[in-house]
C-alpha cells in the first residue's frame, strides 16, 4: 500500500484545516433531504474523497462509490446509481451515494449529467460528488440542485507538519529542509506531498529542483489572486488554466471593481481596454505576435494599476456579461424578426429599425401591417404586449 | 402606390419631381437616367435624406413595371459577410436584363458597413459583371469607401434636409391624411429630426395615432419618449462615484435599446457639456471619449472601452482627471 493511501484521513479529527468544510458536510447529511446532493470542489489533494470516507465511517454509512473510471453514461448510471438511491441498505442503517471526480463525465458519457439530475430528484440517500472546477457549464444543471463546499489547498506549513508525523511513524529519516522543499513543491496537494515523500525517501537527500512543480491545473481564483495580490510569474500566468484568455478577460474585467477604485480602477480598465486594443488586431489581421502584448496588459498591466500588492481575502465572481447578453437575445429575439421583416418593407437595415423600435410600435400594431408582413402569431403578440 | 399604413413607404416619392432637397443631384441623375445608361453610381450622406428613394426613382423611369425583375436591393450591414453578397449578385447578374436596358441595377445600402477586405473583394466583382450591372453604393460617408471602388463610381453628396424640404413633405402627408398641424408643430418635428426626413416622418405617424391634431407639445412628448440611450443616467452614477452602478445601467441600456457602442460614445460625448463640472476636466473627458471611438475601431470589445471611459468619468466626479 502506498503511503499516501496509508495515511488517508480516516475520521474527521484526521482532515486537517478544513474545519469550515468539515461543518458543512456534517450539517447537509444532518439537514437531508432538505438538500439531496453536495459538490465538494477544490484542487486536487486537499482531501476530498477523504472528506466522504470519513464521514460515511463517522456515520456509520455504507458508500457507493462510482469514480471516473466507471463508464458514466446514461444507461450505465440508471443501472446502477437508481436502483443504489432507491433500495436499502444491507448491512448498515443508510448509504452515501459517492460520485467522484464529476467534472470527468465527459463527451463520451452521453446523458450522464441530465441522468444525474434525475436521480438527485428521486434518491433516497445523500449524494455527494467531488470535482476540481465546479464552474464549467456542463454542470451547471446539477450545481442548481447542490448545495456548494470548497476545499481550499493546504498551507506549506500545514503540509510539512503532516510529513513530519508520517516521518516520524514510518522512521524516516529526513531533514526538515528536504520536507520543506517537498511542501512548497506540491502547492497545497497533500497526496503529492506524501508521494514525492516515499519516492524520494528511497534514493540519498537531494535538492529538489523548484522549478518542476507539478502541472497544477490554476484554478481561475488562483489566477485572480496571483494577479492581484501577489504580482508573480506575469509571462506564465494563464499558460496552466483550462479557461481561454479570451474567458480569463471576462473575468479580469468583472473583478476588477472589487479590487481597485478611483485612479487605480481608471488605470486598471485602460490597461485592459489596451489588451483589447491588441486582441482586434489579432482578431482582424491574424497577427499571432501580438498575443504577447495582449498578455502583459491583461496580467502586469492589471496588476500594476496599484503602486503596493494587495492584501487580504477578496471573493471574485464569475463573469455576468455574457450570461446577461444571452439572456437579452432570448428576450429580444421577436423584436428581431419583426425588425428583419419590417427593414426589408421599408428598405433598411435591420440594425436601424430595431434602434427605432419605440418610434415603430405604433405602426406596427396595426393589423394589415402585419398581415402584409407576415407577422407570425407569436410576433403579432410580442407587438400587441408593447406599451 | 402602397396600400400599407407605413407612412415612410406610403409617401416615399416615387418621381424626380416629388423629391425634396438635393436638387442639384437630382439634375445631373436624371439626366443621366434620360440618356438610358447610368455609369456605377454612389450616394454618400446622412440617414433619411432619399438616397435609396432615388436609388428606387432611377430604376423605376429606367424599367418602368419591370423594375422589380430588374433590380437587386443588399443591405450590406444585414448581410452575413462579403460572401454572401457575392453569391447573391452572382445569381442576379447571371441572367439578362429585358427591355432595352442592357444592365440591372444592383443597390447596396450602407457599403461603409464592409471592412476593408470585404470592399476588395467586391471591387473584382464589380468589375466581373460590369457589362451586365451597374451598382448604387450608398454609405454615410465616403471616405470609408476604399480608393479603387470611389473611382469606378459617380459620387454624390446628399445634404441634410432643410426646414421647408421636410415641412414640404410633411403638408404632403398632412393633407392626405386629414391633420391638423400647428406651425410650432413644424418647428418641432424638423428641430427632433435633425433633417432626416425618416424620423420626420416616423414621428408624424406615431403622434397622429395618439390624435389628429398634432401641437408642439405632442411632438415633443412622443419623440423624447422614443428618445433612444439617454446616457445622462448613466454618466450620474459614474460621477457619483457608483462605477458598478454605472456598468449595469450601461450594459442594460444598450442590450435593451439595441444600440452599438459607437452610439453610446456619440451619445456620452455630447452630454459631456451639459454636466456640471470644471471645463478643464471636460475637455480632458472629451479627450479621453474620443479615444475610446478610436479605439473601438481597432480593439474587438468595445463594452471593455466604455468600462474604461466610464473609469475615467468616476476620477473626473472626484475633482481629478
Amino acid at each position: 500500500m502506498s503511503l499516501s493511501e496509508k495515511y488517508r484521513a480516516k475520521k474527521y479529527e484526521d482532515i486537517v484545516k478544513q474545519d469550515k468544510a468539515i461543518d458543512e458536510v456534517k450539517s447537509f447529511l444532518k439537514q437531508f433531504p432538505k438538500k439531496k446532493s453536495l459538490i465538494l470542489y477544490g484542487p486536487a489533494g486537499t482531501g476530498k474523497t477523504s472528506l466522504v470516507l470519513a464521514a460515511a465511517r463517522e456515520n456509520n454509512l455504507e458508500i457507493l462509490e462510482l469514480n471516473s473510471s466507471d463508464l458514466r453514461n446514461r444507461a450505465k448510471l440508471e443501472e446502477t446509481l437508481r436502483p443504489a438511491a432507491q433500495q436499502r441498505s444491507l448491512f448498515k442503517k443508510g448509504k452515501i451515494l459517492l460520485m467522484d471526480e464529476v467534472d470527468g463525465v465527459t463527451g463520451t458519457d452521453t446523458g450522464g449529467i441530465p441522468e444525474l439530475v434525475r436521480v438527485i430528484n428521486s434518491t433516497h440517500y445523500p449524494i455527494i460528488m467531488t470535482c476540481n472546477d465546479v464552474w464549467q457549464s456542463k454542470l451547471s444543471p446539477v450545481r442548481q440542485k447542490s448545495k456548494l463546499v470548497e476545499m481550499k489547498p493546504l498551507d506549506v506549513g500545514t503540509i510539512i507538519s503532516l510529513l513530519m508525523k508520517i516521518t516520524e511513524k514510518e522512521n524516516l529519516d529526513k531533514s526538515p529542509y528536504f520536507l520543506k522543499q517537498i511542501a512548497i513543491k506540491s502547492q497545497g496537494d497533500t497526496r503529492a506531498a506524501i508521494n514525492d515523500l516515499e519516492s524520494y525517501s528511497e534514493t540519498d537527500e537531494f535538492t529538489i529542483d523548484l522549478t518542476e512543480k507539478r502541472d497544477v491545473q490554476a484554478s481561475i481564483f488562483n489566477i485572480l489572486r496571483r494577479l492581484f495580490k501577489e504580482r508573480q510569474d506575469f509571462i506564465r500566468l494563464f499558460d496552466n488554466s483550462e479557461l481561454s484568455l479570451d474567458q480569463i478577460f471576462l473575468w479580469i474585467e468583472e473583478n476588477i471593481p472589487k479590487e481597485y477604485s478611483g485612479r487605480e480602477l481608471a488605470k486598471a480598465y485602460a490597461a485592459l481596454a489596451s489588451a483589447d486594443v491588441f486582441r482586434g488586431r489579432i482578431y482582424k489581421n491574424q497577427s499571432w505576435r501580438f498575443l504577447i502584448y495582449q498578455n502583459i496588459f491583461q496580467s502586469a498591466g492589471i496588476s500594476y494599476a496599484k503602486d503596493s500588492p494587495l492584501g487580504g481575502f477578496t471573493k471574485y465572481e464569475r463573469p455576468k456579461r455574457i450570461l446577461k447578453i444571452w439572456l437579452n437575445n432570448q428576450k429580444i429575439a421577436k423584436k428581431k424578426t419583426i425588425s428583419k421583416k419590417y427593414a426589408r418593407f421599408v428598405h433598411c437595415s435591420t440594425k436601424r429599425i430595431m434602434r427605432d423600435f419605440p418610434i415603430l410600435t405604433p405602426m406596427l400594431k396595426q393589423e394589415d401591417v402585419q398581415k402584409k408582413l407576415r407577422f407570425s402569431d407569436e410576433e403579432i403578440a410580442y407587438v400587441n404586449g408593447l406599451k | 402606390m402602397n396600400h400599407i399604413n407605413i407612412w415612410t413607404e406610403k409617401y416615399r416619392p416615387v418621381t424626380f419631381d416629388e423629391m425634396v432637397g438635393q436638387q442639384e443631384i437630382l439634375k445631373r441623375v436624371r439626366s443621366l437616367v434620360q440618356a438610358m445608361n447610368i455609369p456605377h453610381l454612389m450616394f454618400a450622406g446622412p440617414a433619411g435624406t432619399g438616397k435609396s428613394t432615388l436609388a428606387l426613382i432611377i430604376v423605376k423611369e429606367l424599367f418602368k413595371e419591370k423594375w422589380k425583375e430588374n433590380y437587386l436591393e443588399l443591405n450590406a450591414s444585414d448581410e452575413r459577410g462579403i460572401d454572401v453578397v457575392r453569391q447573391k449578385v452572382k445569381d442576379f447578374a447571371r441572367t439578362k436584363a429585358i427591355e432595352n436596358i442592357p444592365f440591372k441595377v444592383i443597390f447596396l445600402d450602407e457599403a461603409d458597413a464592409l471592412t476593408k477586405e470585404a470592399q476588395q473583394a467586391l471591387r473584382r466583382t464589380m468589375e466581373n459583371y460590369s457589362n451586365t450591372c451597374r451598382f448604387i453604393m450608398s454609405c454615410n460617408y465616403s471616405s470609408r469607401i476604399i480608393d479603387p471602388i470611389q473611382s469606378r463610381c459617380v459620387v454624390f453628396r446628399f445634404k441634410l434636409l432643410e426646414k421647408k424640404d421636410i415641412k414640404k413633405r410633411i403638408e404632403v402627408i398632412a393633407e392626405n391624411e386629414n391633420l391638423n398641424i400647428t406651425e410650432k408643430a413644424y418647428d418641432a418635428v424638423y428641430e427632433s429630426s435633425e433633417g432626416d426626413c425618416r424620423k420626420a416622418i416616423n414621428l408624424m405617424q406615431a403622434t397622429a395615432a395618439i390624435s389628429p391634431d398634432i401641437t408642439e407639445d405632442m411632438i415633443l412628448m412622443v419623440s423624447s419618449a422614443a428618445k433612444p440611450a439617454d446616457m445622462k443616467i448613466v454618466l450620474d452614477y459614474a460621477l457619483a462615484g457608483d462605477f458598478l452602478g454605472a456598468r449595469d445601467k450601461l450594459l442594460d441600456t444598450m442590450l435593451k435599446e439595441s444600440v452599438s457602442g459607437t452610439e453610446i460614445i456619440k451619445g456620452i460625448q455630447k452630454e459631456i457639456w451639459n454636466l456640471e463640472i470644471e471645463p478643464s476636466i471636460k475637455v480632458r473627458l472629451t479627450e479621453k471619449t474620443g479615444e475610446a471611438e478610436f479605439r473601438m475601431i481597432e480593439g474587438s470589445d468595445e463594452f471593455v472601452q466604455l468600462q474604461a471611459l466610464l473609469a475615467s468619468f468616476v476620477l473626473a466626479g472626484k475633482g481629478e482627471s
